[in-house]
């Protein structure tokens, strides 16, 4: 019986993985928590609460599709991959599909009805096409034509996302390559001549005006906060107001001024953290970086059981991508990293996002029932 | 494990390091802001959503003697305008800039307040003066109209959106039942002063554009009438919008103050004033525009009524007074209607100051009752070089010491006031400071001036670049012995004389304060008399002087003014020479003769003789006290 049993459960951990489980709810739950007092002081709070779980809810689909698909199929899909990244990019162009927000066209509509941002499935998209294209050098990335050819397919995704215009997400972008590309074994010096050209580029960028003017404010003011402390710093300084307040134990779930106050922008999107901090304190927020620890950890721990490259790499795209997202978004509600509208994973309010991070749980489930095979 | 796993192996490894510096670097960074920076955003927290209000405490009231009300307050609706509106503060950033250039055009101003100006019956330019020139603390609005017709008031809230910054504000202004009644004693009060603000401090809880006392009981009694501003906390959401009460410290009133003026006896004094000025321009002296009247109690010192003409309303300086009102106020040709001349101007005292020399030569015995002396109109005793004369220039004859303060016989004193220069002792003067001359009564009014007792070395230090004049002369001395010459006095200092004389020599401090009334109206602390001078007559002496001028008043230079006067009244006229000037009339009075209780000095600047412009004014205010008829009294008297 006790054989029988241990074989069970050892077939289950084949085919699940806990510990990706576990983190991945405890996260969901901890960031419905949060948002749930967020919008609770908001003009129809308890209809956003309900999106936001019906969200967690449409996002099982992608995640169980993608776990059940052996991710190895899509290495072979590399160019329709590529096409249909760029329709994603495109789409919110097209008459009668798109809408823009916030000075960009980044929304899917039909009629009045939003339906997602396309930016955000892209980002998996991205991750598996380009790995597949990494994973044909076998580990070994050292011909600039090769570093070309990658950094090409990078490219078109750039100038598509960065015509919305979406900044952040571009970031993200960049931020997945560079990890694939880092376990896809790109000799170092490739990454050193890329951070050269990347810090040409961002000054190339402020001195030709090339950015929008609210993006070129932000960049700017996160330089120098005190430069319009109504406009674009007045929200990075409530948001370090409010994270600052919480203190060590913050002022208590709902009870955060800056929050229910409205001094707080976004709050319950891309400041979520700021309500965090505010109402959860330094424990509220260290346990969030616990979660986001074993998060990775366990992502980590998925890769490096990858039998092959390709699987390997997906992960590592998907850890880069999070990775970045949590840097991102915290740093800047901490005065660290400049303000982008950048989701931070499992936590901020959004359905697309909610459901692209629970795609990518189930890449790494695919990657990870697969470990055995061929 | 296969050696492609091996492989990774190291590229993982960066990568775990590349996450663990990422998380890492938010922990130390969330544990320096929160942890260790905590209390500091905690603090911003707390100024973004905290608003500290303050409430004003009504200011007390200001009553008369027996109760009624001098000024109160009443509720009224103001339009304010909010410095903080864009628009609004846009003008004022442009106006306060050094650059005249950034001045706002007159369309800029127009479009801004030109829907107010309209509604409110001003000019653009008018309020954006009241706007812009005002003193208030910064984020404060600032009033632009008080006592706004209700249906105005109604289109300014509907259509907010013409208006900008404009909101209204029900607010306590204060109110003058008896109108200008007593506008001296009881003062104005405004926004405070940035000099006065400076030098309330810290404790004093005044914030700029606080109403405060600017004149007169209104700014003596400040600290009594003020109150304590209450406070409350509000939170406010991000829009400034208030939530909730989160703590609140009620006002406390400012106390009551009751006067020693007696409303009715203000009234006959003010009254007889302006009446005594159409009496003056009936004696063709047609410049008569100014005057002022004191009565105070001899044994007390409490004044009881304290009239200045020409007087002014006190309510133009509710919300603020208009530039245009303000310049009129202070202008010569109005004559100056804000002065208080019972304290703030000194005049020579003419005739009604030999009862003080008299009363010196009686008690340094330079003089005595009956000393006899020759009136030929002309007095030569200083050498035919200097001659001086009689106001009557055919002479009164052989002329008694009584006698001569009766007909005010000016030789008489030129003969006692030569006496005292011969002396060299400056006796005249040491006399006069003992009644307080030549300082302050020390009144409970602000702006009191302490008039002046001439002697050498004022003279000298007067005439510093004037080596010529420094000398004191025999005819400083003479000329001072009839209240001329250098000596000046305020119609305050002059009713304490006579006051004194009636109190057997001790003057009483005059004081306008009677008492403080606590919330319940009953007394918490009342003014005690105290003593101002005493000045050491012999009762001989004040009764010779008594007798001689009761003796004034009914056959001498105030027989005319007081004939038909029912009770007996010991006081003197005086008809004082102003370079280039038409006479001021004086008067002054004790009254009843013996044991007496009022005291009473009235000026007519320009109105010619005392005995027939300034003795009615205070006939007519002794009988309103001794309740007596109250009549208009057409006196003659030619005298000087």
């Amino acid at each position: 019986m006790r054989r029988v049993e241990r074989t069970r459960w050892k077939a289950v951990r084949d085919f699940a993985n806990a510990p990706l489980f576990l983190a991945t709810i405890a996260l969901i739950i901890y960031g419905s928590i949060v948002v749930s007092s967020a919008t609770s002081g908001m003009d129809g709070g308890p209809g956003l609460f309900k999106r936001h779980l019906l969200g967690i809810a449409v996002g099982l689909v992608p995640m169980i599709i993608a776990w059940a698909i052996d991710y190895k199929l899509l290495k072979h899909w590399t160019g329709p991959l590529m096409v249909a990244l760029g329709l994603l990019l495109i789409s919110p162009r097209i008459p009668g599909l798109g809408d823009s927000a916030g000075g960009a066209t980044s929304w899917l509509q039909i009629g009045d009805m939003r339906l997602f941002q396309p930016s955000e499935p892209a980002k998996l998209v991205l991750i598996v096409a380009i790995a597949a294209l990494i994973a044909e050098f076998e580990g070994k990335i050292d011909r600039p034509k090769d570093v070309g050819r990658i950094l090409g397919y990078l490219g078109v995704a750039m100038v598509l996302i960065l015509m919305q215009p979406d900044l952040g997400t571009g970031l993200i972008f960049v931020a997945i390559t560079m990890t694939m590309l880092l376990v896809g074994g790109m000799k170092s010096r490739y990454f050193a001549i890329l951070a050269v050209v990347g810090a040409v580029l961002i000054g190339a960028v402020l001195g030709f005006h090339v950015l929008a003017d609210y993006q070129e404010d932000r960049l700017l003011v996160f330089v120098d906060p005190a430069r319009d402390p109504r406009g674009a710093g007045y929200n990075l300084a409530q948001a370090k107001i409010a994270i600052g307040s919480g203190g060590v134990s913050g002022q208590g779930l709902g009870s955060g001024t800056q929050g229910n106050l409205h001094f707080l922008p976004e709050r319950h999107t891309d400041f979520i953290f700021a309500v965090l901090g505010e109402e959860l304190g330094f424990t509220g927020a260290l346990l969030l970086l616990g979660m986001y620890l074993a998060l990775l950890v366990t992502a980590l721990a998925i890769a490096a059981s990858s039998r092959d490259l390709y699987g390997a790499l997906i992960v590592a795209g998907v850890i880069g991508m999070w990775t970045f997202q949590i840097l991102e978004n915290i740093g800047m509600s901490l005065g660290m990293m400049p303000i982008t509208g950048i989701p931070l994973p499992f936590l901020s309010f959004g359905s697309s996002a909610m459901v692209t991070n629970l795609g990518a749980v189930g890449l790494l489930l695919s990657v990870w029932s697969r470990r055995y095979g061929t | 494990m296969n050696t492609f796993q091996q492989q990774l192996k190291s590229r993982f490894a960066v990568l775990g390091v590349i996450v663990l510096l990422v998380l890492g670097s938010l922990l130390v960074r969330l544990w320096s802001m929160q942890v260790l920076s905590g209390e500091s955003y905690a603090l911003q927290s707390e100024n973004n959503r905290i608003r500290e209000i303050s409430l004003e405490a009504p200011r007390g009231r200001i009553l008369d003697r027996k109760g009624k009300p001098l000024v109160t307050n009443r509720a009224t609706l103001a339009v304010s305008v909010d410095p903080a509106n864009d628009q609004v503060r846009k003008l004022i950033i442009h106006a306060q800039s050094e650059a005249k250039s950034d001045d706002p055009t007159r369309a800029e101003i127009e479009s801004v307040f030109g829907g107010l100006a309209d509604q409110l019956g001003m000019t653009p330019q008018e309020v954006f003066v009241k706007v812009a020139d005002s003193q208030v603390e910064a984020l404060r609005p600032r009033v632009v109209a008080i006592d706004v017709p209700l249906e105005i008031v109604s289109i300014l809230s509907e259509r907010q959106q013409e208006f900008p910054g404009v909101r209204i504000d029900e607010i306590a202004v204060r109110e003058y039942p008896n109108g200008s009644l007593a506008a001296h004693v009881i003062g104005y009060t405004g926004e405070i002063s940035e000099s006065q603000f400076a030098a309330s401090g810290e404790a004093s809880g005044y914030e700029l554009g606080d109403i405060v006392g600017k004149t007169g009981a209104e700014a003596q009694f400040e600290n009594v009438l003020q109150g304590d501003k209450g406070r409350r906390l509000i939170e406010v959401n991000a829009q400034g919008k208030p939530q909730r009460v989160l703590d609140e410290q009620p006002a406390v009133a400012g106390r009551d103050i009751r006067l020693t003026i007696d409303i009715d006896v203000q009234k006959v004094a003010e009254a007889a004033l302006v009446e005594a000025l159409n009496e003056a321009h009936r004696q063709n002296f047609p410049k008569a525009k100014a005057g002022a009247a004191v009565v105070i109690d001899v044994k007390t010192g409490e004044v009881l009524a304290m009239a200045s003409v020409p007087t002014y309303n006190p309510t133009v300086f509710l919300g603020g007074v208009s530039t245009d009102v303000w310049k009129k106020l202070n202008e010569k040709t109005s004559e100056y209607p804000l002065n208080n001349r019972a304290i703030m101007a000194a005049y020579p005292p003419a005739s009604t100051f030999k009862a003080v020399t008299g009363l010196a030569g009686l008690q340094y015995k330079v003089t005595y009752s009956g000393k006899t002396y020759t009136c030929n109109g002309k007095w030569t005793d200083m050498g035919s070089q200097w001659p001086k004369w009689c106001w009557d220039h055919s002479g009164h004859g052989t002329i008694s010491f009584d006698r001569g303060i009766e007909d005010s016989c000016d030789v008489v004193f030129y003969n006692i006031g030569y006496e005292f220069y011969k002396r060299k002792a400056e006796e005249l003067q040491a006399f006069s400071r003992s009644f307080g001359l030549g300082s302050d009564t020390k009144i409970d009014l602000p702006g009191e001036v302490s008039g002046r007792v001439p002697d050498a070395k004022w003279k000298k230090a007067f005439n510093e670049n004037y080596p010529e004049y420094q000398l004191w002369l025999p005819g400083d001395t003479v000329n001072m012995a009839i209240g001329q010459g250098d000596m000046l006095v305020t119609p305050l200092q002059m009713t304490t004389i006579y006051a004194g004389i009636a109190n057997g020599g001790v003057v009483m401090q005059p004081h306008i304060l009677k008492d403080v009334l606590a919330s319940d109206g009953k007394v918490a602390k009342s003014f005690e008399p105290v003593v101002l001078a005493d000045t050491g007559i012999s009762d001989a002496n004040l009764d010779i002087m008594r007798r001689a001028l009761v003796r004034v008043t009914t056959q001498g230079t105030g027989a005319s003014a007081f004939r038909g006067f029912d009770a007996s009244v010991a006081g003197k006229t005086g008809t004082a020479e102003v370079k280039g000037k038409d006479d001021y009339a004086w008067f002054a009075a004790f009254a009843p003769a013996t044991n007496a209780k009022y005291a009473v000095a009235v000026v007519i600047e320009q109105g010619g003789h005392g005995g027939s412009v300034a003795a009615p004014v205070g006939r007519n205010i002794l009988a309103k006290l001794l309740g007596l008829p109250v009549e208009t009294v057409h006196a003659t008297d030619l005298s000087r």
